[in-house]
């Protein structure tokens, strides 16, 4: 019964951040685009502010509204086929942690690939995304498995994927446009400001290091909204199946696993999946997309 | 002055009727969602009692010399069918999948059936659909526990009151029966 409370708490705790992130990110969002219109217009704030605010509304829109072919097509996924029995009986797995859960069940893709991992993605648990490696299908025993798809499910519950799709949406922005200002250095627009010779030409120069800047700021916030979360689903899952030891076992495997093929998708995917597929930073760092995975199985083990 | 104070008034008292409608539509909200996990549960256990029969249509050519096997899965099967109180469900469905797991033991000595492409199709569904009931139970008494906890505590407590609800009850699954479904083949 304590521990019912706990999640709930622990759900209530991570509603509470997320609207708070999200809200830092919005205003990152927009300060960049209005900073990149300031820069283009040379200082007109007004005429800034009729360029910005329907691109940067119009781009989170597309993107977001596009979002969950995007994810799919780079992680090259396909609809689980039901004929294979290993694909049949990870749908089945599926069904059950959405029945744990209490939630419709989601649409089940596999990505050909020879590591262990899995995601979810979509914008609402009504059209939510599941999707595990064949690696995964085929290394992980029926309750490691559950284990996973309890994690994945419990994304779907937090609501999770929207705010990290929304979030990569909105990293991805900031990163183009900072590239875009970078490189129209070198082309000379640099002298633009200068010529002017007013106030005006310091607070683009501001502007433009505020927008070269950026990235590195949304960058942090996405990973650390991906880090908490991953925690959070941990135990979450391990409550959906009553079994922390599955999780934790999977973790275990990703952790020796070492796949033949080079992992697909792109980085910015990579706070979706389950474990970093790129591996790059495993130690506990404000770069690393997830939390240290010893960590997690120490926490599952504890629980 | 007397103005202020029926302003102040009025203020509290939608504040409360806020609150009320809050909780009215949470606590309905909540029980719908507990009908629902058991129309969920239903569901389920109707699918598994609808198997059985192709589960035995397979398996009779085979399995001639296990005849108590055999009439155990049957029995059992209608005891669920025929199962009156949550609780008397829940034993006969135990006793299901008790029969069925010792079935699926004695399959095992069969080769010609364990390569049965329907045998395992059908394998795959029972220990699938048992997984799901397990889970299903699993939500009902999650759910049933957040409707409980919300009625019971401050400020809950007092709406539920004027609403005349009452605490629900929880199926009682013991923790072994849990494990049951995870058969190993």
């Amino acid at each position: 019964m304590e521990k019912k409370l706990l999640v709930e708490d622990h759900i209530r705790r991570n509603k509470r951040q997320t609207i708070i992130v999200c809200s830092f990110m919005a205003i990152l969002f927009i300060a960049v685009v209005l900073s990149l219109g300031y820069i283009l217009f040379a200082g007109n704030i007004i005429i800034a502010l009729i360029f910005a605010i329907p691109i940067a509304i119009g781009y989170v829109l597309i993107t977001y509204s596009i979002s969950v072919q995007t994810v799919l097509s780079a992680a090259k996924a396909r609809p689980a086929n039901p004929r294979n029995r290993e694909e049949k009986l990870f749908m089945y797995k599926v069904e059950e942690m959405s029945i744990a859960a209490g939630l419709p069940m989601p649409k089940v893709y596999v990505q050909d690939a020879d590591n262990i991992n899995a995601f979810a993605t979509g914008k609402k648990p009504e059209e939510a995304v599941i999707c595990a490696t064949t690696g995964a299908l085929n290394k992980l025993k029926t309750d490691e498995l559950e284990g996973v798809m309890a994690h994945e499910m419990s994304h779907i519950k937090n609501n999770d994927i929207l705010i990290m799709t929304v979030t990569v949406a909105v990293v991805g922005a900031i990163a183009l446009i900072s590239e875009l200002v970078f490189w129209s250095l070198f082309w000379g627009g640099g002298a633009r400001g200068g010529r002017k010779g007013d106030g005006n030409a310091i607070i683009i120069v501001l502007a433009i290091i505020f927008v070269i800047l950026a990235p590195i700021f949304s960058r942090l916030t996405y990973l650390a909204i991906s880090r908490k979360r991953e925690y959070l689903a941990d135990s979450n899952g391990a409550y959906l199946t009553r079994n922390p030891e599955g999780l934790a076992k999977a973790l275990e495997k990703i952790k020796k696993d070492h796949p033949r093929d080079k992992p697909k998708g792109s980085k910015t995917v990579a706070p979706l999946y389950i474990a970093n597929p790129f591996k790059s930073v495993s130690v506990s760092s404000i770069w690393a997309t997830h939390p240290p995975i010893d960590e997690r199985i120490r926490r599952l083990r504890s629980m | 002055m007397l103005l202020w104070i029926g302003i102040i008034v009025i203020i509290i008292v939608i504040f409360f009727l806020l609150i009320y409608w809050g909780f009215y539509n949470r606590i309905i909200r909540m029980e719908n969602r507990i009908d629902n996990s058991w129309a969920q549960i239903d569901v389920q256990l109707k699918r598994r009692t609808d198997l059985i029969p192709n589960l035995m249509e397979t398996v009779k050519g085979y399995m001639k010399h296990e005849k108590e096997v055999l009439e155990n899965v049957t029995k059992a099967r209608s005891a669920v069918m025929s199962a009156k109180s949550p609780q008397e469900n829940i034993d006969a469905d135990n006793m299901l999948t008790g029969a069925l797991k010792s079935l699926f033991a004695v399959a095992e000595n069969y080769p010609d059936l364990k390569a049965n492409q329907n045998f395992l199709q059908l394998q795959d569904e029972l220990t699938h659909t048992e997984d799901k009931i397990a889970y299903s139970r699993q939500h009902f008494n999650d759910v049933t526990l957040a409707y409980n906890n919300t009625i019971e505590t401050f400020p809950g407590l007092w709406f539920a009151k004027r609403m005349n609800r009452k605490t629900r009850e929880m199926l009682q699954i013991p923790e072994a029966d849990r494990e049951l479904p995870k058969v190993k083949f």
